[in-house]
């Protein structure tokens, strides 16, 4: 590319390997900005360059606008490329960035200001008169007034970072009792993730879906949309199944929505990646916020129109990009997204962290993974406890759900727990496989998470042939000695 | 699928008819409860992360499941609750102190 020939990346993990992937194929060289905690990583091994900018921890390394844009600088580097999470939606560093000299892979500065701070982008949806959920957004941010508002709203509310996304410094409030301690917690979590904690308050929704609209600028100014992805099934905010396409708007509704989506678009003249976030419930649709950047789940709208964000953002940001015509994105079969976390799905969730002993991705039609890890990796404490991400595209949305099933019964994760087994109840159950989940499915189905069960007796047989085969030694000298392993067997097997 | 099998660190892995599950040696696995029954008064970090928040004070009376110590990890906040009913002996950790797997955090005693 002309103004890009090196483009470095703001970023960690899966979403650092799927740009360095992006720069790869458009010829561009790589520089990853990292933290010392991230040296050896997947994206550190496959990056052109790499600049250390800080200890482990976010704050002081990933979050500090200035050493990233030192670290871009004294790369040669043409692009900061932000990812998703961390800088991707803050303005000051998307400035910090122009005023370097830098060219910023995302919207300008001031429309990242006007749309990233929900605040500003309520007022100016209201303007393009699309509904908002009711609630309160003032600057008056003492714990008091938040209460009190809270309860003129009327309960369930939830309070929101203003700042933020992907679930931080979110909590529903069910009763004034609990309103003083979530309230602050919230604010704590705001601040600790986005540097911030302003916070504003929402009605909730308690059977809404959340589905959300992915919307694209060219530098030209032109705006369409690539239709929407459905997230309900979520776990405290944090999305952990995604859908493209929704299986539950009509027609009507889908084309009401994406006019709306790009008209807010419109109005900000928006340039690159950005998604327009909507709760759904009893056939009406309510502004959420809109995401000035990359989204994690942008793979399954991939898939079902056939394009590269990626590289469409890159491109963009090199004035290259010319906007696909509305009428040529024609979404086509159904695709999934499954978010694999490091956690215990028999313990409430609990993160788990460890070294990566084997790591099997099955192969097959249809099938892609973004993963920032390889065998011998460790996931650390340090960073978001996802493994990876896996996604499936098949003709019709039942058989993407055969297939996600039958890809994550061959997925092998050994080293830490995993959700995968939760991920798996989730796609089986009669609400997920009709469509009709909403928002609440994971605490109305799934609220402890998994039940721990027994093994299948073709599992026990199995597990005792290789214990008693002397080839693993589980520490006990009673197997080392190739006897008989335990019995009674006491259950010291467990799922993960 | 062929049933996947790797052994590291005193525990087994296998992975078979699309469920992954561990075995810890019998004698590793008798430590670690005679530990926990031992230790119900004893609140331990159940990961690496930072103490966000300590809502008990040394002396203090506590219900069982009583919330004593938030903490944050991997960007999410979790609580720590008593598994008994009791007073808080002592309290070993801090607000805003990085903490590892299995520190010591307080310890109650039962009444």
């Amino acid at each position: 590319l002309k103004a890009i020939q090196k483009l470095a990346i703001a970023n960690r993990g899966e979403v650092a390997v799927r740009i360095i992937h992006a720069c790869e194929e458009l010829g561009i060289a790589t520089v990853l900005l990292h933290s010392e905690a991230d040296v050896g990583t997947r994206a550190w091994r496959m990056a052109d360059e790499k600049i250390c900018i800080g200890p482990a921890e976010t704050a002081q390394s990933y979050l500090q606008i200035e050493r990233n844009i030192q670290g871009a600088l004294s790369s040669g580097a043409q692009a900061v490329h932000p990812g998703f999470g961390f800088l991707s939606e803050n303005a000051d560093f998307a400035q910090a960035c122009v005023d370097a000299g830098l060219i910023f892979v995302g919207p300008r500065p001031e429309t990242i200001r006007a749309l990233g701070d929900k605040i500003s982008a309520k007022k100016l949806i209201e303007k393009a008169k699309v509904a908002t959920v009711p609630g309160y957004m003032g600057d008056d941010q003492k714990l008091e007034t938040l209460i009190q508002q809270a309860e003129a709203i009327g309960f369930p509310v939830i309070v929101k970072a203003a700042a933020g996304g992907g679930g931080r410094g979110m909590k529903v409030i069910r009763s004034r009792a609990e309103a003083s301690e979530l309230i602050a917690s919230a604010k704590r979590e705001a601040l600790s993730a986005f540097g911030s904690e302003v916070v504003f308050l929402e009605k909730y929704l308690d059977r809404a879906k959340h589905i959300e609209f992915q919307v694209f600028g060219d530098f030209t100014g032109r705006c369409v949309h690539l239709f929407e992805r459905e997230c309900s099934i979520q776990r405290r905010h944090q999305k952990i199944i995604e859908e493209s396409l929704s299986p539950s708007l009509t027609p009507v509704l889908r084309a009401d929505m994406a006019k709306a989506a790009v008209s807010l678009a419109q109005a900000a003249n928006y340039n690159g990646a950005g998604t327009v976030e909507f709760l759904v419930q009893d056939g009406a649709f309510y502004f959420l916020e809109m995401n000035t950047r990359l989204q994690v789940e942008h793979p399954v709208t991939e898939l079902v129109l056939g394009v590269d964000l990626v590289k469409a953002q890159i491109l963009t940001a090199a004035k290259e990009f010319v906007i696909w015509k509305q009428a040529d994105l024609v979404p086509r079969g159904h695709a999934i997204e499954c978010r694999v976390y490091a956690e215990d799905p028999y313990n409430r969730g609990l993160p788990s962290t460890g070294e990566l002993l084997k790591l099997i991705w099955p192969e097959g039609p249809g099938r892609r993974y973004e993963v920032g890890f390889e065998e011998g990796d460790e996931v650390t404490a340090y960073y978001d406890p996802m493994i990876a991400k896996v996604i499936v595209w098949d003709e019709d949305r039942s058989r993407a759900i055969r297939k996600m099933l039958r890809v994550l019964d061959e997925t092998v994760i050994f080293g830490v727990r995993t959700n995968l087994p939760y991920l798996k109840a989730i796609l089986s159950h009669p609400e997920f496989v009709d469509g009709t989940m909403t928002t609440q499915f994971i605490q109305k189905n799934f609220p402890e998470g998994l039940v721990p069960r027994e093994l299948t007796a073709a599992q026990k047989a199995f597990a005792e042939k290789t214990l008693a085969s002397g080839e693993f030694q589980p520490g006990s000298s009673a197997v080392a000695s190739g006897a008989p392993p335990v019995s009674p067997w006491n259950n010291p097997w467990r799922f993960v | 699928m062929k049933p996947v099998v790797a052994f590291a660190n005193g525990t087994l892995w296998v992975h078979m008819d699309g469920e992954t599950f561990t075995f810890e040696s019998p004698k590793r696995q008798a430590r670690g409860k005679a530990a926990a029954a031992a230790n119900k008064g004893e609140i331990t970090a159940p990961m690496p992360g930072k103490i966000i928040k300590i809502m008990v004070k040394k002396d203090e009376t506590i219900a069982a499941q009583q919330v004593l110590i938030v903490m944050e990890a991997m960007k999410m906040e979790y609580t720590l609750k008593a598994q008994l009913a009791g007073r808080v002996a002592e309290i070993l950790c801090e607000a805003g102190q990085q903490v590892t797997l299995g520190q010591r955090l307080a310890r109650l005693e039962e009444t």
